[in-house]
């Protein structure tokens, strides 16, 4: 198991080797650059000129690419151009609003889709499997920011329940976090509902077809014991899996649920970085997410081999 | 009277398919909607009231009335024209992009499956590299490069759905080559493209068709939520996307500029996921008992 | 230019109708003026304020946005203030002479300590401008590229000697360029001044904290030299709220006390909302196009002024801003001493249009691209341009860009018209002459225009010193920029700020920058 580890560890790194260069050809590609950014109103063209030359920008881009990478091999993920702080410093501080968000929504998720998911499955093509997965599609089927317009409009202005915007870390002020967090949430944890639930009824319909659970029934336990008791177990280890799938979208792609709640995410580092030309910090981010991204994919692949053994290893 | 033979069988059973995937209820809906959007689309300048690009600042926000049946938007143009021009774009996005995905994804696919050994293993590394590749960074980048409109919105978003196809395609690659009836005319010597085109992708079809259908649905939304970042189709020209993020200002004085888009994007989504599903249903190997 | 707190040459007539258009643009019956008898100020609270963007520098000599001024401006202090005309006050310096035009004398206030407890002197002030003028990444250079040396003629008295003759360099140090960081801060810290100036400043606030994207927080400062009519908040809370709509439903919903700006479309909506208080404050900032005369089609003049004519400023100004500005004669805004009432923006004319285009060698028309930021109200303004320019023949494209793009494009000269906005300065050079000097090379000049009138006009109103002389000269200048149109102006935008009712005390200086010391919750 552990060689076999090695092995996919290892073949992540020309992953990552494509990734980063891929990300450093387009984001120089793109017209516009850091320092015009930055002293947007000022027209000291020597001040200008001697900052690239300091940053190392008026070199070719592959010699760029190599100091990057000599550098990244060291350890150093370099500064942002903008605020000058290590890149490091930079995600580090944004992760934790990133991750709290991305758990309270996908515990959202499993709150909604588990009745739906299990009763759909159950009550087969009925009119409560319709309703249900209907319902489930609904939170797909608009546009996420439309989504969080609509909720802050409701809960947050109209009922005045819930912040507007704004963060506060739980787990220094445990209500007022989480009241900060639930709106941004749902409008991810809907979404996410939708997905879960299919999973969940199609693992769910998977596992009612299997001959013990006939079994269980011929000898006449009644159907919400049978779900209880091994069904439901089974049926949700796909659902883990595409929650753990999901974990790296949520935690790079919610850019536009920050931007809405005003939430220091990294998603919205990520694209105030590409706005902002600030080449490290986007080049630093994208290769953390690819990571990220790269070890919860293992992790769930790993997971999974683990507890269905039928599953482990070609 | 002689056996029908392996790949009449198939073709029997894809018409079982279509005919199961047929008697749901919902999917029947689905393809009426795409149908009915798909008409939007083409019939546009024959069934829109107004020039879409139309301004009468004089009339801007107007609410729904006998003129604009479904009001004014914030430079006085109608928003019943510009949802059914933006049918095109909309739709044009959702379904360019995936075809884009489906053809380039395709091919890598069947290049992986069927090469194998080291060719295989290098193409899907590339595809592992795009799926780890923030989407977004991916759309913006793009679009400072080729420009902001709508084809740079198609190509990232072509690119960002290739991966999916490629995986797909080189899973049914391997499952169908393993067959014994095609290792059989493998064996008989039947060439690699000929397999691919009477074997390997009639069977793809359907599993692609299903992601196919989900897939121009999530396009659809994404260029909506690139439009957010000033991506895809530039002004004054609309997308239902573009029209609910440039009517979200005003939410609280005009919500028609933002719900009737909003629901034409939400019907068609909707719709494009009653399809996927049907057809998937219809696949369901529980069903066949 | 001999001065002290009288020195404002704005004629009679021209106070009058200051007085009457801030008077007829206050919400009716909500006045957030200092008090009257029966409600005295309260010390204490935090006041609450959510702004656009995010500050992106603590050092006011490396800082290049227009956000991180509002924070100086409680934070520190200049030598130099304006007053509610845009005339020039006394700052951290209580008296200023001209013996010679390349000669300024600042004396200085006593008695007033930094933050951290050293002493405001002249020693201070050179080190300052010696900063500002050597620090490798200081953005100040240009402002003060005038200024030769700076000597100390005793412990309160500075002397500073000009290259040339600089006509703007008071109003120049009203703002950034004139602010006071402490030495011994500036030393110490290096270029953690960035990102912490407790202590740096002399203002009526001190910076405590700030987490990047969150919010930044300054608190009084106990030992300020001014404790007459303020500080009385207790601390001053800065949100960055980057979507309009939220930042506006924040405020509706009491998270916040203060916006810096509503958006035109909301205006009236917020000024009919019984729970909310808004000022209209008129800015210095100018909406306008820059053309690029480098290249066809607007190499030709007539082309240009084909555009012009094209353009229906009015229709602009009420259908995509609202009435929330005024349409512009060109680069000088109406609160400006040496704005000129008689010359009158472009009117349309498709007439005159057609005949322009027939002129430049297009009679049928042209087609050309309109770069702009992919702001709402930037894209509405096009979208409507693009209508206007329609009916003359014109058929334009947009292209909407990132700030970046935009920039990049400006700068390599690569757009046909691209938008520009410009957050205004108090003395008209700012406004002016960088834009339209003959300069080489990447500047702000982004239409390429070289026309030797113009340069000596604009070199001849930084020598000349009294008011009047030179508003004749720039009234001069916008008759020409009318003709030759490197940019076409469009609107001076009013900037309405909203409060919540508990903020009381609130003075608008047409800067548009909000300055908190006043300031008290009821």
């Amino acid at each position: 198991m552990g060689r076999l580890v090695l092995r996919r560890f290892l073949a992540t790194i020309p992953v990552l080797v494509l990734v980063t260069a891929g990300v450093f050809a387009l984001i120089h590609l793109t017209p516009g650059d850091p320092i015009d950014v930055m002293m947007a109103e000022s027209v000291d063209a020597t001040v200008k000129a001697n900052l690239r030359r300091e940053l190392g920008l008026d070199q070719p881009i592959y010699v760029q690419y190599a100091a990057w990478t000599w550098r990244l091999l060291h350890g150093d993920l370099g500064r942002s151009i903008r605020n000058g702080e290590p890149v490091i410093e930079n995600v580090g501080r944004r992760i934790r609003p990133s991750l709290q968000l991305a758990a309270l929504a996908m515990a959202i998720s499993l709150v909604v889709a588990t009745p739906l998911g299990i009763l759909s499955a159950a009550r087969r093509n009925t009119s409560v499997d319709r309703v249900g997965t209907t319902f489930a599609l609904f939170g797909i089927c608009m546009p996420n920011f439309l989504l969080a317009l609509l909720l802050i409009f409701f809960f947050g202005v109209k009922l005045r329940w819930l912040p507007i915007s704004g963060y506060v870390d739980p787990l220094e002020e445990m209500l007022p976090g989480l009241r900060s967090l639930v709106l941004p949430a749902l409008t991810l944890g809907l979404a996410l509902a939708a997905v879960v639930t299919r999973t969940l009824r199609s693992s769910m319909l998977d596992a009612l077809s299997e001959d013990y659970v006939r079994t269980a029934r011929a000898k006449g336990l009644s159907e919400s014991s049978i779900i209880r008791g091994h069904v439901l177990k089974n049926a949700l280890i796909p659902v883990v899996t595409v929650l753990g799938l999901q974990l790296g979208t949520l935690i790079g792609g919610a850019v536009i649920t920050e931007y809405v709640f005003a939430l220091p995410g990294v998603g919205r580092l990520v694209v105030d970085a590409v706005f902002a030309r600030d080449y490290p910090l986007v080049q630093g981010v994208v290769l953390l997410i690819a990571v990220g991204f790269i070890l919860s994919n293992l992790a769930v692949d790993l997971l999974y081999g683990w507890i269905d053994p039928r599953i482990r290893y070609r | 009277m002689t056996r029908p033979s392996p790949r009449g069988r198939e073709r029997a059973r894809r018409w079982t398919v279509l005919r199961q995937a047929a008697r749901t209820r919902l999917g029947p809906l689905g393809v009426a909607v795409m149908i009915a959007a798909i008409a939007v689309a083409l019939l546009a300048p024959l069934i829109s009231p107004y020039d879409p690009l139309k301004q009468d600042l004089g009339n801007a926000l107007a609410r729904p009335d006998r003129a604009h049946l479904m009001g004014t938007d914030n430079v006085g143009r109608d928003v019943l024209s510009r949802m059914i021009w933006g049918t095109r774009v909309s739709l044009l996005a959702g379904f360019g992009s995936v075809a884009l995905a489906m053809v380039t994804g395709g091919l890598l696919g069947l290049l992986a499956g069927y090469a194998g050994g080291r060719t295989d293993g290098l193409v899907m590394r590339v595809m592992d590299a795009v799926l780890s590749f923030p989407p977004l960074v991916l759309a913006l980048a793009l679009g400072a490069v080729l420009g902001a409109g709508l084809t740079g919105v198609v190509i990232a978003l072509g690119v960002v759905y290739t991966p999916t196809f490629a995986r797909l395609m080189r899973g049914q690659v391997l499952t169908i080559t393993a067959r014994d009836y095609v290792e059989a005319a493998r064996a008989l010597g039947a060439p690699g493209w000929r397999v691919a085109w009477r074997h390997v992708l009639p069977n793809a079809a359907a599993p692609i068709v299903i992601q196919a259908s989900l897939s121009v649905a999530f396009a659809i939304l994404a260029e909506a939520s690139l439009s957010f970042l000033g991506l895809g189709i530039q002004p004054p020209g609309a997308s239902w996307g573009s029209m609910i993020n440039a009517g979200r200002g005003y939410l609280q004085q005009a919500p028609w500029i933002v719900f009737w888009p909003g629901t034409a994007l939400f019907v068609t989504v909707v719709g494009l996921n009653f399809m996927g599903d049907a057809v998937r249903e219809a696949l369901d190997p529980r069903l066949r008992k | 230019m001999r001065g002290t707190a009288s020195d404002t040459n704005v004629d009679r007539r021209d106070f009058l109708q200051l007085c009457a258009m801030a008077a007829g643009v206050l919400t009716p019956g909500l006045a957030v003026r200092p008090a009257s008898a029966q409600t005295a100020p309260k010390k204490g609270g935090t006041l609450r304020v959510g702004f656009y963007l995010e500050a992106s520098t603590m050092d006011p000599h490396l800082s290049g946005s227009k956000v991180d001024r509002q924070i100086y401006h409680n934070i520190y202090e200049p030598l130099l203030t304006l007053d509610v005309k845009l005339g020039i006050k006394p700052g951290l310096a209580e008296s200023w002479q001209q013996p010679e035009p390349k000669i300024l004398i600042l004396k200085l206030r006593q008695g007033v300590k930094f933050q951290d407890g050293t002493d405001f002197n002249a020693e201070a002030v050179r080190f300052n401008f010696n900063r500002m003028k050597t620090e490798p990444k200081s953005v100040r250079k240009g402002e003060v590229a005038s200024i030769e040396s700076v000597d100390v003629v005793d412990a309160y008295t500075v002397k500073i000697n000009l290259r040339r003759p600089d006509a703007a360099l008071l109003a120049t140090l009203t703002d950034r360029a004139g602010m006071m960081v402490s030495p011994k801060v500036a030393q110490e810290r290096g270029a953690e001044l960035e990102r912490n100036a407790k202590s740096a400043g002399t203002g009526p606030f001190e910076f405590v904290e700030w987490v990047k994207d969150d919010h930044l927080l300054i608190k009084r400062n106990e030992s300020y030299w001014n404790r007459q009519g303020g500080p009385y908040l207790d601390r001053v809370r800065y949100r960055p709220i980057p979507d309009d709509t939220v930042k506006l439903q924040s405020l509706q919903a009491g998270e916040i006390d203060v916006i810096d700006y509503v958006q035109p479309r909301d205006v009236a909506a917020v000024k009919a909302d019984k729970n909310l208080v808004t000022l209209d404050v008129p800015s210095l900032a100018a909406f306008a196009y820059q053309i690029n005369q480098t290249r066809p089609p607007f190499n030709v003049k007539a082309l240009r002024q084909a555009v012009a004519y094209a353009l229906d400023l009015d229709q602009i100004i009420k259908g995509v801003w609202l009435n929330v500005g005024t349409a512009a004669n060109g680069p000088i805004p109406p609160t400006s001493w040496a704005y000129d009432r008689t010359i009158t923006p472009i009117k349309r004319d498709l007439a005159k249009a057609k005949a322009k285009l027939a002129e430049g060698g297009k009679p049928g028309g042209f087609p050309f691209t309109i770069t702009t930021a992919n702001i709402p109200i930037n894209v509405q303004e096009a979208e409507v341009i693009q209508a206007q320019l329609g009916e003359a023949g014109m058929q334009v494209k947009i292209k909407l860009v990132d700030a970046a793009t935009q920039l990049s494009d400006g700068n390599s000269k690569n757009f046909d018209m691209i938008s520009y906005q410009w957050s205004g300065r108090p003395d008209p050079d700012g406004n002016i002459y960088q834009f339209f000097k003959t300069t080489p090379g990447t500047s702000l000049n982004w239409s390429g225009i070289s026309n030797p009138q113009i340069d000596a006009l604009l070199d001849k109103t930084r020598e000349v010193s009294s008011q009047p002389e030179r508003k004749k000269l720039y009234s001069e200048l916008i008759k020409i920029l009318q003709d030759e149109l490197p940019m076409v102006y469009i609107v001076h935008p009013i900037e309405p700020k909203a409060f919540s009712p508990k903020v009381q005390g609130y003075e608008p200086i047409p800067d548009g920058m909000m300055r908190f010391k006043e300031v008290w919750l009821k």
